[in-house]
């Protein structure tokens, strides 16, 4: 009986394998931890989803599970970091950004504070349904002085991201994607703070994607190239600071550029590409994958891909678009 | 670290600060003069002989921090903070002109002391309750002190921090509710009322006292009572009379006072007189 209760309780709506999966992020986390004492972790009870189950287990005096209220989780944040330590503050990307936007922007950004939020389940990547799901939470905090935003695009960054985190002198907004089946091995990537990496080579365009959306940018990629269109595809795991110098060198070496996001149209990574491209004044053939505007619903994360038109399909179409216009 | 003054003592302390809070608000004919004169002796006890701090050493981590959660009575909190010496009292002169850091909402700008930049309303319990959390951990004997508004505490974000304070234990802590019964609108009760306050509080696991908000020694025995408490956050309902000090403004409950030249000029020669009083 009881072993039969305990996988039960194993399932959470997120490993839809139910095979243990890595703790990329999680386990980096506790050992940055491990080597700075004033790294603490909070959550608002939303212990295994955000792989803080480690954090928890190993060093239970630093850590706060601080019940199902994110606005208050960030105010505590400030006071622990007004007190010295470094707060990372776990819940899903819809809540820790929407839920406590005021208390984001008074409690960490304005004070400059090393609070880290770290989000799961980013855009529209969850079974859960509107309700959960983050289609402008970088749009928001984008807006927002102060605070850095890093996407990982797959598990191979998650270490990264709690690098990048530390290196930033402030708030930081991590949109983290836990894999959803156990990925196969891999090896730690290394980041910096207003880089983007490119992925793949490619004189004929550039796709900048991030999060979700890169994996789906070089199977487009691929297609592309039977095609005879050479693409670039650029990582921009550092959303903001933007790599404003690699956007521009892009445009200037390959002529049209289309991005691709996990997140509305609205205020997000497009939306900063279209920012750099019209402050240097330059016009090319231009096109934001991401969702239009409107509201989706659960759904697997393929389907939901598929259906709001953020998947390789959707990308390739557009590059196709850009290509005829760029002539 | 811990300034020791007799009841007299503070009394003139917080005469002055009242005569402060005239002369500050005045210029500009109207503001936070009600909450200001009947908040003083909640400023006084706490800033001039409950809380350990050393102006020379705002940043000082053992320091006591007090959270002025309602941030905008702030001509009571800067001229506390001035007399205390964290900065020139000439300073005050600036009070909500263009350019000031005395802005009509407190804010960290102003300098360290001000120990979170508060003016979006129920936020200050959360961020006390990580300092006090945080001291916990690394075993501070600081202790966290949180003047709140009664109409603050409609905001759910101070009963998120409430609840966790009460579970957590967090005997490092003390809420002061400056009960003066006006919010925005005017009445609480014409609001929202906040009774049966004293029982919610005991619900969420704090120690409870209730106390005359004006009376500077009953005041300063609450706190003492608070510190020796142990296991639980404190909760001191201080039960406070706008415009306390000056006869023509007392219990007059207003959230933003028009305050004429003529109705300032009477009130700075009351607290003047008083003043007197209390030298002689």
């Amino acid at each position: 009986m009881s072993e039969i209760l305990t996988k039960l309780e194993a399932a959470d709506f997120i490993n839809r394998s139910f095979k243990p999966l890595p703790r990329s992020y999680g386990d980096a986390l506790v050992e940055a931890a491990k080597a700075d004492s004033r790294i603490v972790a909070l959550c608002a009870d939303l212990v295994p989803p955000t792989e803080t189950d480690r954090f928890r287990d190993e060093l239970p005096h630093r850590f706060e599970n601080v019940g199902i209220a994110e606005a208050n989780m960030i105010g505590i944040a400030g006071g622990m970091a007004r007190s010295g330590e470094i707060p990372f503050c776990h819940s899903f990307c819809a809540f820790i950004v929407k839920r406590a936007l005021d208390q984001i922007t008074m409690q960490a950004a304005y004070p400059k504070l090393p609070i880290k939020l770290v989000g799961f389940l980013p855009g529209v990547a969850t079974i859960l349904g509107v309700s959960h799901q983050a289609i402008e939470d970088v749009a928001i905090l984008r807006a927002v002085p102060e605070m850095a935003i890093f996407e990982p695009s797959g598990p191979e960054y998650h270490a990264a991201m709690v690098r990048l985190a530390l290196d930033w002198d402030g708030p930081v907004y991590l949109r983290m994607k836990r894999p959803e089946t156990p990925p196969p091995p891999f090896e730690p990537r290394t980041l910096s703070i207003g880089k983007g990496v490119i992925r793949r080579e490619g004189g004929d365009m550039t796709i900048i994607s991030a999060g979700l959306c890169v994996a789906e940018s070089l199977a487009a990629a691929t297609t592309l190239g039977e095609e005879g269109i050479d693409a670039r595809v650029v990582d921009m795991a550092s959303i903001k600071p933007l790599d404003a110098a690699l956007v521009l060198e892009s445009a200037a070496s390959s002529g049209a550029i289309i991005t691709a996001e996990n997140h509305s149209i609205v205020g997000g990574l497009g939306s900063a590409v279209a920012e750099v491209l019209a402050d240097e004044g330059i016009g090319l053939p231009f096109k934001r994958i991401g969702v239009q505007d409107r509201f989706c619903e659960g759904g697997t994360t393929p389907y939901l891909m598929n259906q709001f038109g953020i998947d390789a399909t959707a990308i390739a179409d557009a590059a196709r678009q850009v290509m005829r216009r760029k002539g | 670290m811990k300034a020791k003054r007799n009841l007299e003592e503070l009394e003139a302390i917080a005469t002055r600060l009242r005569l402060h809070v005239v002369d500050m608000v005045a210029p500009s004919g109207q503001g936070y003069v009600q909450q200001g004169l009947g908040a003083a002796d909640i400023f006084t006890s706490l800033y001039f002989s409950e809380a350990r701090m050393d102006p020379a050493d705002p940043l000082w981590p053992d320091r006591d921090r007090i959270f002025l959660t309602t941030a905008h009575n702030t001509a009571i909190f800067y001229a506390t903070l001035a007399e205390r010496g964290f900065f020139d009292i000439e300073a005050l002169k600036t009070y909500v002109t263009d350019g000031s850091a005395l802005e009509i909402n407190s804010c960290e700008r102003l300098g360290p002391f001000v120990e979170a930049t508060c003016g979006s309303l129920g936020q200050g319990l959360s961020v006390a309750v990580g300092c006090a959390l945080a001291a916990k951990r690394q075993g501070r004997a600081c202790r966290c002190y949180v003047i709140c508004g009664d109409g603050e505490m409609q905001e759910g974000q101070i009963w998120e921090a409430a609840m966790l304070a009460g579970a957590r234990g967090l005997d490092n802590l003390c809420l002061i509710v400056d009960y003066n019964f006006v919010q925005s609108e005017g009445s609480m009760n014409r609001v929202m009322s906040l009774e049966p306050l004293m029982a919610k509080m005991e619900s969420f696991g704090f120690a409870c006292q209730e106390v005359d908000g004006n009376d500077i020694g009953a005041l300063l025995s609450a706190y003492e009572k608070a510190r020796a408490t142990k296991g639980k956050p404190s909760f001191i309902k201080a039960n406070t009379v706008m415009g306390k000090g000056v006869a023509s403004l007392e219990g007059l409950m207003f959230h933003q006072l028009r305050f004429p030249p003529e109705v300032a000029a009477s009130a700075r020669a009351e607290l003047e007189a008083q003043l007197g009083e209390i030298r002689r």
